[in-house]
């Protein structure tokens, strides 16, 4: 039987001479882009990934990762695959320059949702949904629509139909018991009671 | 309002969340992929929650703490269902059991949020959005793992199997059942029942999973009464460890 835990099973095997074989997959499931909305009111911001098998399965597994202490109000998740993105500027030009206005137009039209990095080092923040008919011109209808003054470091945009959204009547999943102190770490003081274990222990 | 029969329901179900949620944290550090060991740690979290919401009511009603009734009791003073102190063993046993389980306690607590017991009918509506991720979260898998793989079926098909005999034993009658009945407390076991092998059917439908004819299994019961197996007394032993060596520890 193979170990249950991945590492073991992750050690090389060791070969028979004169074998040539192709590299084996990665054990290892695609990832998932997670979305949380903090507060009623608030936009969507891109907390993190996830490994799962495929979209459903990112939701659920999401939910645990991202939400059971810090709770919120609604998630959604999307495929890596799904994110377009700009380019990343230094800060000293705004990434929506760099994204050009003269695109092809489709006249099928999807929603797309924009999310820009308005600081170094924090999350993407959702600006708004734009209709259009490919990523590209997403890109540029964000531009119309969301650029000004602001120094924009970067922005994705995802079409909506790929995305797995949190629907109305899930919404009641984060609506748990108050008393949740023992899912924080800061609350179990464990710095306080080695201390007075040790004072107790040297006296 | 009949008290013994009210601590009884109350044990019965503290004591099936308690050890349940104990036995899925024996995964912590173990899960298949970190994001469901996170899951999954949660969830057993959330049981042991809901077991002392539940002892803290039961303590209202004049038993000991939390803490007391959790760690001092011997196996035989527990009223668990045996099928929740069995080992883990491998995932697709714990998966079927997170399923077959959380179906049956989802709509338990659906049916207490009636309870004429107001208490008990306001924690019920409380814990109702946590149950609603972990039936989300057991069916989810269900319907993946059982019709992804022949491996993935016939590991869920062999735990369905045996699981079964132990999952028709959470049902096993109350002494004070009629009362309870009578008394708008709690609708019954037979109820339960029939609503989750209906739901039970209905999730399963939806995979390459089959289930057995009801009729041909004979539920192993007695651990309501404090019957149990030979696995629930080392879980105790180890869950009690601290407590035991000091009772004034917090950890």
């Amino acid at each position: 039987m193979k170990s249950l835990d991945p590492r073991v099973n992750r050690l090389p095997v060791i070969g028979n001479p004169g074998e040539i074989l192709p590299k084996a997959p990665l054990d290892q499931f695609g990832t998932f882009e997670v979305f949380v909305q903090p507060k009623e009111g608030k936009p969507f911001q891109h907390e993190g990934i996830v490994h799962a098998p495929d979209l459903e399965m990112s939701f659920i597994l999401a939910k645990e990762a991202f939400t059971r202490r810090f709770t919120c109000v609604s998630l959604y998740v999307c495929d890596t695959r799904s994110v377009y993105v700009s380019p990343l500027t230094d800060g000293t030009n705004n990434a929506y320059d760099f994204i050009s206005d003269s695109i092809e137009k489709r006249p099928e039209k999807n929603s797309y949702e924009v999310y820009q990095l308005l600081k170094r080092g924090k999350q993407h923040v959702h600006a708004g949904t734009v209709q259009a008919g490919s990523p590209q011109e997403a890109m540029a209808e964000a531009k119309k629509a969301f650029k000004n003054d602001k120094v924009v470091f970067n922005v994705w945009v995802i079409k909506a139909a790929d995305i797995r959204f949190t629907s109305p009547e899930e919404k009641e999943l984060w609506l748990t018991l108050p008393e949740k102190k023992f899912r924080d770490a800061s609350d179990y003081k464990a710095g306080d009671k080695l201390k007075e274990f040790l004072d107790r222990t040297n006296a | 309002m009949n008290q013994v029969a009210l601590k009884e329901i109350l044990y019965k179900i503290a004591d099936d969340q308690l050890i349940l949620g104990h036995r899925n944290s024996e995964w912590t550090g173990f899960g298949p992929l970190l994001e469901e060991d996170i899951a999954f740690s949660s969830m057993a979290q959330d049981k042991i929650g809901q077991s002392y919401a539940l002892y803290q009511m039961l303590q209202s009603l004049g038993e000991r703490d939390p803490d007391t009734v959790a760690f001092t009791r011997n196996a035989s003073q527990f009223h668990n269902c045996i099928f929740v102190e069995l080992p883990n063993g491998e995932y697709d046993f714990s998966l079927i059991r997170h399923f077959l389980y959380d179906t049956a306690e989802a709509i338990r607590f659906e049916m207490l949020s009636e309870s004429s017991y107001q208490p008990l009918a306001d924690i019920s509506k409380k814990i109702r959005a946590e149950l609603r991720y972990h039936t989300l979260h057991a069916n989810t898998w269900m319907k993946q793992l059982g019709s992804a793989t022949e491996e993935s079926v016939s590991r869920l098909q062999n735990s369905l199997n045996l699981a079964m005999p132990y999952a028709l034993g959470m049902f096993e009658a109350s002494p004070y059942e009629k009362e309870l009945i009578s008394l708008k407390v709690f609708g019954g076991e037979d109820v339960l029942k029939e609503r989750w092998m209906k739901k039970v059917e209905e999730v399963l439908a939806q995979t390459s999973l089959t289930l057995p004819d009801w009729k041909t299994v004979q539920p192993i019961t007695g651990g309501r009464a404090g019957k149990h197996s030979e696995h629930l007394q080392p879980l105790l032993d180890e869950m009690s460890e601290v407590f035991k060596i000091d009772p004034t520890a917090e950890w």
